[in-house]
């Protein structure tokens, strides 16, 4: 793990925007005309592809995001994803996740029959169901998180931070280029 | 350590049994190390651990009879050499138990309930990871226990949980040491080390102590920066009809220096960052006649999209080494 810390963050932040470029080139060759939310999707698409990629499915997460685009992404968007990745994504179909209604019911009123029994427990009691709840949400947030133990969630967190923080710095430059530039053109 | 091992040890001398004499002669090999009576301990110690194992198991092991060439006194291949004894004993029960019974009582319980979940727990690879990592524990300094019995209870809490005998952990004074807390605290060591790490990443953390507000601090920060991701998408799709940036130029930039600086090179053409290749120096004038000229652009590039913005971007004079740059990096593309 701190093996892959110390790279560069420079040259991470090159590949990504690279990567970012070369998806939203596809999008376009499809697409002349997109709304400004198609827009906005192929953008966030092509980032989060390119951000996954430049780790290479060394990490849980980048190959949780890159299945999840391979089963809810339409043509424009698997070519892009493929031409990022250098890869064909193999089809998938989407799952249909039902959930039972019951069991579902029957284990909550299970839980809160056994709290509304207790009551105030030790502070230590307090404070494991506390970060067991903030880890529940961790999961929920880390892509790819909901399979990972404890450990490996902290190990996931922490990679997934560093690269969404490059994606947002990179983002950020490209668009206050990009209106920067977009005033100096309106103001001739 | 060593005079309370050897304090211990005429324990172990009383009795003799079959299985019994190994235990008895590896301990007794402790302080002494010329002594030929032994086990081929460090044998045993240069085998893998099941060969090992095996060779303890053998029944016929004439204990008194085989030389010893060298012998090393570092604790830790004693310890492994006693759980070496522990497992041939836990082969046959009625040796097992001639072996409690000569022990003391208080190294008897742990002993037992230690084989107990070893034959319960067969997961060995996770088991050897911690093994490692508590390798890596016995090697600190830890506070050696005054008393006897809790030498021999440590030493007897090292075959905790485990069918191979790697694990070395000496409990500290004052803590349990039966095999599930040993792995409980392994397992809070790895994950407050891995903690300490993101608490140095996301700012902030680093004056909070306390898990659940330094989890409360990382779930805001992954928050914050999956909404700026959001935010800037659609920011930049507000910028132009058309995402379809044209940059081959300025990965040209790229390639050679960091995108910060080629983000402020371009546009403010006073800003021009120093330190910069060759080839952002090349493009510099073809920049600046950008800028003044914005009608002036006319792309060659490898998509039909233009807008003012990338024709500005990606100006191409013939005599520009520009160009170059574009078709190199359209080759790539």
């Amino acid at each position: 793990m701190k093996a892959r810390m110390q790279m560069s963050s420079s040259v991470v932040k090159q590949e990504f925007f690279k990567k970012w470029i070369k998806g939203m080139q596809i999008y376009s060759a499809f697409n002349k005309e997109m709304t400004i939310m198609e827009r906005k999707r192929a953008i966030k698409l092509s980032a989060d592809v390119a951000i996954a990629s430049t780790r290479s499915a060394t990490t849980q997460w980048s190959r949780a995001v890159v299945a999840d685009v391979s089963t809810s992404a339409a043509g424009a968007a698997r070519a892009a994803a493929e031409e990022i990745l250098g890869r064909k994504l193999p089809e998938r179909k989407a799952l249909a996740t039902t959930c039972s209604k019951k069991i579902v019911r029957r284990s909550h009123q299970r839980r809160s029959k056994a709290a509304a029994r207790g009551v105030v427990r030790s502070s230590a009691a307090i404070a494991k169901k506390l970060v067991r709840n903030r880890t529940r949400v961790l999961k929920r947030l880390v892509p790819g998180g909901k399979k990972l133990d404890e450990i490996s969630l902290i190990k996931e967190t922490l990679d997934y931070i560093a690269c969404l923080q490059v994606q947002v710095d990179v983002m950020r430059h490209l668009a206050a280029a990009a209106e920067s530039l977009d005033h100096q053109q309106i103001s001739f | 350590m060593e005079p309370n091992v050897e304090a211990v040890q005429p324990q172990f001398r009383s009795g003799i049994s079959g299985a019994k004499i190994v235990f008895d002669d590896i301990r007794g090999l402790i302080p002494d190390p010329p002594e030929t009576d032994g086990t081929s301990f460090t044998a045993l110690l240069e085998l893998p651990p099941p060969q090992a194992v095996e060779l303890l198991v053998k029944e016929d092991f004439p204990a008194k009879t085989m030389p010893l060439p060298i012998f090393p006194s570092n604790i830790a291949l004693i310890d492994r050499a006693s759980m070496f004894s522990v497992f041939a004993s836990a082969d046959n029960p009625p040796d097992r138990t001639n072996i409690f019974s000569a022990s003391s009582s208080v190294k008897q319980e742990p002993l037992e309930s230690e084989y107990h979940r070893n034959s319960s727990s067969p997961a060995v690879s996770d088991q050897s990871l911690k093994s490692i990592k508590r390798k890596e524990r016995e090697k600190k300094v830890k506070e050696s226990t005054k008393k006897s019995k809790k030498v021999v209870a440590n030493e007897a809490s090292d075959g905790s949980g485990e069918q191979l005998p790697y694990v070395h952990v000496r409990a500290r004074r004052g803590q349990a040491t039966d095999s599930h807390s040993l792995a409980e605290r392994a397992r809070r060591e790895k994950i407050n080390a891995r903690m300490k790490l993101l608490q140095d990443l996301v700012p902030g953390c680093n004056k909070i102590s306390g898990t659940a507000m330094v989890l409360d601090e990382i779930i805001n920060h992954v928050q914050a920066l999956q909404r700026q991701v959001e935010f800037l998408s659609m920011r930049v799709a507000a910028v132009n009809p058309r995402i379809d940036f044209n940059f081959d130029a300025l990965l040209a930039v790229d390639s050679e220096s960091s995108i910060d600086n080629s983000y402020l090179g371009l546009f403010p053409p006073s800003i021009w960052p120093e330190g910069q290749t060759n080839g952002s120096r090349q493009q510099q004038p073809w920049l600046i006649d950008g800028l003044h000229l914005p009608s002036m652009g006319r792309v060659d590039n490898s998509s039909n999209f233009i807008t003012p913005e990338n024709s500005l971007l990606s100006y191409d004079s013939p005599a520009n080494s520009a160009s170059l740059h574009s078709s190199q990096l359209k080759i790539e593309l």
